[in-house]
């Protein structure tokens, strides 16, 4: 088989470090189509540096209303750190410094006068390990809209509850033991709920981190299945380490390698026509 | 690689095996004695205590005929204060002691006999007369607290050694074979011991004042230790951001918790007394100065506790729109909170049992009253423990003894409430 070592585990980030064995220069400007008409969330130029280590270059990317885009790539190849400056989750990392323009409805969410609590009301997020608060099941739910005063009575947050725990497809499994702890259930049944939490405060995007990773075919099939229906009312953006994945769920598909965007296609067209070398030694499994 | 046939591979695993279990046991017992060892260790110290300071719990009683007689006492109305506290009560146990030996002739030998009863008796007859006023001239058989040399001798009459003579006197010996004879000795519970003061009297002494001392220090030092600690240590962990300083500062706690306590005393003595001019001897400068040696304990465990919150609860938290105060007082100190009450507790332990830095400030002295308040002068249990075990006095030994117990019995209190409490907040929160 004609497998190909790279190197690119990790944020290095340098250019000089082709894939051995594919003769291509890395492009100045992404491939495809990164930019649509009336984006929810649009990207210019985003470098991102942690302590000086340069892990995102010059990425530009638009996010459409109510799609789901997927972002895939190599391990290290930036996809997750990208997918946190949506939110600013990387805020709370030292020495993690983004540059570029990151605009949400086309207001500037890295000026100085947003509050990155405000943010993460309308960007919410779910990571790669299942992570409810080890408090009941309908305690994690209703957290965020009573952080953010989202109800005003307890039956508000009753219907909050019931209606973010349908969403997420756990209603009928968890109604009779609410008050039993979240920290208690399958993996899978953890992610549904850490997703619920996520819509819970009604978001307009939902960043996912890999969000399947920790999980088996079964629960992550059931996942997939909730991002499709998610996808009516949200906008999603979804990292993720299977391709077959990110064919199954998403609209559009961007795949990064070593901090770079390199191809931002039609997920169809992106797994039937690459235009990229790269994109396409990766999905036939050459690089990876 | 050499070529080893099969066999042989055998045989030199085989011979290593063994090898390997007799260090595997040897191992293991050097394990288990260390054990052995520590458990003896504590078996012979509390056998040592409470064989010395079993008896401290007794106290010796002498049932003497007493006359509340109106002008030998030279009270007429015992509802009157002052006349009660100027009043002869320790004359009227000394004419009872009279009556009861009435062949004791000579100034010499009748000092010898006031001597087998306490000089507290005479204010135990005093407070009965204020309780019940109706005593007045009548004439009633009490039990009077004997002497120390009496309750002494009297206690270890049946030890295999002999009993212990000290300074009792032939005569002594005699009168009390008297007493004993028609019944008028007995030991009983000793109340008082938890319920007085210190005295110069070992029969008298007790351990309350101490007690309360400690208490009244331990209340300002969790008070002001706790809370400190944790805020340095939430401050430290999630907010501060990583440089010199804070190395700086993280080395400087590192140090203090090695800090000699005595050292904390002497800063106490030029800070809180000397400067501030806080009293001395008094449990708010001993809490003071316990507080400060208590807290790099604290804000080492606490940071310790709040470390091992998992980051991804963090995530979660922000992820939801929390903002970092919220993330710190919903999630990260419930879930911190059993490790930061164990650190807590361990340095309260500490704290407990210090004495040196309380040497420092003056709560060393011979201290009489209870102590009612944290500006009352006072000592702490360790101190008295360090003062009884100065004194001269026999009956003494089996107070320290007594004293360390009642330590001992705190620390046990402490630790069970440390524990229970732990378990309940960890019930809670997983």
């Amino acid at each position: 088989m004609n497998r190909i070592e790279t190197h690119a585990s990790g944020p290095s980030g340098q250019l000089s470090e082709k894939p051995p064995g594919i003769e291509v220069d890395y492009p100045e400007e992404t491939v495809g189509t990164p930019l649509v008409s009336n984006p929810k969330m649009s990207v210019r130029n985003v470098d991102v540096s942690y302590s000086g280590k340069q892990a995102i270059h010059n990425v530009t990317l638009d996010i459409g209303k109510h799609e789901v885009i997927a972002m895939i790539g190599p391990s290290g190849c930036g996809k997750s750190t990208f997918l946190r400056c949506l939110n600013r989750m990387n805020d709370t990392i030292e020495g993690c410094g983004v540059s570029g323009l990151i605009t949400l409805d086309g207001e500037d969410i890295y000026a100085a006068d947003m509050d990155p609590v405000a943010l993460r009301a309308k960007v919410g997020i779910v990571f790669q390990k299942p992570n409810p608060f080890p408090k009941s099941i309908y305690d994690n739910v209703a957290y965020g809209p009573r952080l953010h005063g989202l109800a005003s009575s307890r039956a508000e947050i009753d219907e909050i509850v019931e209606v973010s725990l349908t969403r997420a497809g756990l209603w009928n499994e968890v109604k009779d033991r609410l008050e039993q702890p979240g920290t208690g259930f399958s993996g899978g049944q953890q992610q549904r709920l850490c997703i619920a939490r996520a819509i819970a405060i009604s978001p307009d995007v939902i960043l996912m981190d890999e969000p399947c990773s920790a999980l088996d075919p079964i629960a992550s099939a059931k996942i997939e299945e909730l991002i499709a229906e998610l996808s009516q009312n949200y906008t999603i953006a979804i990292v993720t380490h299977s391709m077959q994945q990110a064919a199954r769920v998403s609209n559009r598909t961007a795949y990064f390698h070593l901090g770079r965007l390199v191809e931002v296609n039609d997920t169809e067209k992106i797994f039937t026509a690459p235009t990229h070398q790269l994109t396409e030694a990766y999905i036939t499994g050459r690089i990876g | 690689m050499t070529n080893l046939t099969p066999a042989s591979r055998e045989q030199k695993i085989q011979r290593g095996l063994k090898k390997r279990h007799r260090a595997e046991r040897r191992f293991r017992i050097y394990g288990a004695s260390a054990i052995i060892f520590g458990l003896m260790c504590v078996f012979l110290l509390f056998a040592d205590i409470i064989s010395k300071g079993h008896k401290a719990f007794l106290l010796t009683y002498i049932n003497l005929e007493v006359v509340y007689d109106q002008d030998a006492l030279g009270v007429d109305d015992p509802a009157d204060a002052i006349q009660m506290s100027s009043g002869d009560f320790h004359g009227v146990v000394k004419a009872g002691l009279r009556n009861r030996f009435l062949d004791v002739n000579g100034r010499k030998n009748k000092r010898e006999l006031y001597s087998i009863i306490s000089n507290g008796a005479g204010y135990e007859l005093r407070d009965s007369l204020k309780d019940k006023p109706a005593l007045l001239n009548k004439t009633i058989k009490v039990w009077l607290i004997a002497d120390d040399d009496i309750d002494t001798y009297y206690k270890s009459l049946g030890d295999k050694t002999g009993p212990f003579k000290g300074r009792m006197t032939d005569n002594k010996e005699v009168w009390l074979q008297e007493l004993m004879r028609s019944g008028d000795v007995e030991t009983r519970f000793n109340f008082s011991f938890f319920s007085q003061g210190d005295s110069r009297e070992p029969e008298l002494a007790g351990i309350r004042g101490a007690a309360m001392g400690s208490f009244y220090t331990l209340v300002i030092t969790i008070f002001l230790a706790f809370p400190l600690g944790v805020a340095a240590a939430v401050y430290l962990e999630e907010f501060a951001p990583r440089n010199r300083w804070t190395d700086l500062i993280e080395v400087n706690i590192n140090n203090l918790a090695a800090v000699p306590s005595i050292i904390f005393g002497l800063l106490g003595l030029a800070v809180f007394i000397n400067f501030f001019h806080v009293p001395r001897s008094v449990p708010l400068v001993g809490g003071l100065v316990l507080t400060l040696m208590t807290l790099p304990t604290i804000i080492i465990s606490s940071r310790a506790a709040i470390k091992s919150v998992p980051p991804s609860i963090r995530e979660a938290a922000i992820g939801v729109g929390a903002s970092p105060m919220q993330v710190v007082l919903h999630h990260v100190l419930p879930l911190a909170m059993p490790g930061m009450l164990t650190g807590a507790i361990i340095g309260m332990a500490r704290a407990l049992g210090e004495t040196a830095p309380l040497l420092m400030i003056g709560m060393v002295a011979f201290i009489v009253d209870i102590p009612n308040g944290f500006t009352d002068p006072a000592t702490a249990l360790p101190v008295q423990i360090f003062l009884w075990a100065d004194s001269p006095e026999r009956a003494f030994v089996e107070k320290t003894s007594a004293a360390i117990m009642v330590l001992l019995a705190f620390l046990v209190v402490m630790n069970t409430f440390a524990v229970v409490l732990r378990k309940r907040l960890e019930r809670r929160w997983s």
